[in-house]
């Protein structure tokens, strides 16, 4: 619901822009791209140019210079800009700056001295404590990354499979049954963790692997719903030029549709990881004990078990933030850019 | 795009058996993981069951128990007063920012990066950390700040300090969405403007807001939907509902209700169900107050 409406703008923005604004207007539809403008604009454009790399290219250089071009510079407004975007940026990384710092300090340390004062000497003993003997974070984080790559795996395979059917195929009660796959959207998570819960219990899965993976495994409405209106902007002639060629329907999905939808496969990979990464209630509620932990759930047992332990407590954060945050790293621009296409919940 | 359709057979099951092959995986996911437990919550909530005694059909016993509770009245008054102090404070950060950004400063682009750090890390994760900034003997913001305030546990100071760190991890988030509605707004628009003389000022508030109407659509509704279940969080930082249960959202009832303690289903699930009842109506009722202020064509 709520993303049919924020397709409206950029796509009307993109039809009225005369044709020397046609570079701006193409790079301010990647970013802020919706499903719906996805639809319409491949269609217009040669193949290639659809899945150049740069099709997530941040627009705001150009923008920049543009508008440096346009406006007369302001030099104090200019200093202050960059003055509030300085502190905005301390605030933001001071928390994580601080936190890596104390899981690096020795507990000596950070019990003798202020919590500002650098590590001194650098340790890692919090982190060894923490991988070896009672805490074994080994396990959480071998839990962690076989659930999400499952996950990821069973997700993109089956939502791509049933987003080319809606897309490409013709069958009885298609918009239907697509009207159904929208309407669960709606549906808050916190609604379902409690039925779903009754209903592991009572089929013995409750504290399993299968517990944490099955529910998210088979794909997902909201992927369904982006993948479908991607492939629906890949021309029909492609496709049935394929099939003259003696492709099957499977050759085409796998070989035509998916390398065509690199982008978006791409984006909606990240979203799968980092929001299973992260989940914490599901978790939560349908394990105990230590054998099926996942690395959120091991981050708050052990806050809640060694309060005072703050070094130790740290060092657990770093470990279960590490891992995104060097993704991020990688692909910054993507998720950056990937944020503002889909809403990434 | 349609005109190949032509040459197919017309018939409207010509890929039936394909899409049955296709769609089976995802369609059992959807009817066993979503649909059906939506039907068990409505039977659920009619009867009394706490997982171990068998369930015993109570009829709305669970609505009017709960509808009368001063604990879930508690709950919803503070998930209301989250959402009030959040939202707003994010939305006019996250403008704020967005208009900053937005200005063709050389660097922009790594400040965005920057900003969103904290909304790419579990919220359970940050919440743990700042749990220990904001402690009170040990933790770094008395330390910076010389004093020994007691941030989680009183009462008075509970509730904004968990806002506070929700808002913190939510901006960036926010800013992009107003970053990518900024950079729709055509230049000729603004060009049109200024060539009336309008100021900087006056282009803000009566031209870019009022086009921005969309993306402000979007990012209320997204993000009080959000903020209306926080838990990880709040969990990390106040379990169990918080001093005087003063940051018992209702998220962070339910899940007390239902895992901890009384082990009680059913009234848990009439607060879920309560609370999409009510997601459902904030949605519709934003989606009119916006639909009448919107002005979609921009040429």
């Amino acid at each position: 619901m709520t993303s049919a409406d924020r397709t409206e703008v950029p796509g009307r923005t993109d039809q009225a822009a005369p044709a020397s604004e046609v570079d701006r207007a193409d790079g301010a539809a990647a970013l802020s791209e919706r499903p719906g403008t996805r639809a319409h604009n491949p269609a217009q454009r040669p193949a290639a140019d659809r899945v150049a790399p740069d099709q997530h290219a941040a627009p705001e250089e150009s923008t920049g210079v543009r508008s440096s071009r346009r406006k007369r510079r302001n030099p104090l407004a200019d200093a202050l800009t960059y003055a509030v975007l300085l502190v905005a940026a301390l605030l933001t990384l001071g928390p994580f700056a601080l936190s890596f710092m104390t899981a690096f300090k020795s507990p000596g340390q950070f019990a003798s001295e202020p919590a500002l004062t650098p590590p001194n000497p650098v340790t890692t003993e919090n982190f060894t404590r923490l991988f070896g003997g009672d805490y074994s974070f080994i396990s959480p984080i071998a839990v962690t990354a076989q659930v999400v790559a499952l996950i990821l795996v069973g997700q993109l395979a089956f939502s791509i499979m049933a987003a080319y059917a809606f897309a490409k195929l013709r069958f009885a009660y298609r918009d239907t049954l697509f009207w159904v796959y929208l309407a669960t959207l709606m549906i808050p998570q916190v609604v379902i963790v409690i039925p779903l819960y009754a209903m592991m219990v009572q089929s013995g899965m409750r504290n399993t692997f299968w517990a944490l993976v099955l529910p998210f495994m088979f794909g997902s409405p909201y992927a369904v719903f982006l993948l479908r209106e991607h492939f629906r902007g890949i021309p029909d002639d492609l496709i049935d030029a394929a099939r003259i060629d003696g492709a099957g329907d499977w050759r085409i999905l796998w070989q035509i549709v998916v390398p065509l939808s690199r982008g978006i496969i791409a984006t909606l990979a990240i979203i799968t990881v980092v929001s299973h990464w992260n989940n914490f209630m599901w978790p939560l509620i349908i394990t105990t004990g230590r054998d099926w932990q996942v690395i959120t759930v091991a981050t708050a047992n052990l806050q809640s078990q060694y309060n005072a332990n703050w070094t130790l407590v740290m060092a657990a954060t770093t470990v279960a933030m590490a891992p995104l945050l060097i993704l991020f790293g990688l692909f910054q621009r993507t998720i950056v850019n990937s944020i503002s296409l889909t809403g990434f919940k | 795009m349609q005109t190949s359709h032509v040459q197919r057979s017309p018939g409207r099951m010509r890929h039936g058996r394909l899409a049955s092959v296709l769609l089976a995986p995802s369609l059992f996911g959807l009817a066993a993981f979503l649909v059906f437990p939506i039907l068990v919550v409505l039977w659920l909530s009619l009867n009394r069951w706490d997982l171990l005694t068998p369930m015993r059909f109570v009829g709305l016993d669970n609505y009017f128990d709960v509808l009368s509770d001063p604990t879930f009245g508690n709950s919803m008054l503070r998930t209301v007063i989250f959402v009030v102090l959040v939202i707003p404070l994010q939305v006019a950060l996250g403008l704020f920012m967005a208009v900053l950004l937005t200005r063709g400063l050389p660097g922009s682009g790594l400040f965005r990066v920057i900003y969103v750090i904290p909304w790419i890390c579990a919220p359970l994760a940050l919440g743990v950390v700042w749990k220990w900034i904001l402690a009170p003997y040990d933790g770094a913001l008395n330390n910076l700040l010389g004093v020994s305030v007691e941030w989680l546990s009183n009462p008075a100071l509970a509730m904004p300090a968990v806002a506070g760190v929700t808002i913190w991890s939510q901006v960036g988030y926010t800013t992009l969405f107003f970053i990518a509605g900024l950079a729709a707004i055509p230049d000729q628009v603004i060009e049109a403007a200024q060539l009336d003389g309008a100021d900087g000022w006056k282009i803000f508030w009566q031209i870019k807001l009022p086009l921005l109407g969309p993306t402000l659509f979007f990012v209320l509704v997204t993000g009080v939907i959000s903020a209306f279940q926080a838990f990880d969080q709040i969990y990390a930082l106040t379990p169990n509902g918080g001093p005087q249960g003063t940051t018992d959202v209702i998220a962070s009832r339910i899940y007390l209700e239902a895992f901890q303690g009384g082990f009680n289903l059913g009234r848990a699930l009439v607060m879920a169900l309560v609370s999409f009842v009510i997601l459902v109506i904030i949605t519709l009722v934003q989606q009119r107050f916006f639909s009448e202020r919107i002005t979609y064509d921009l040429s």
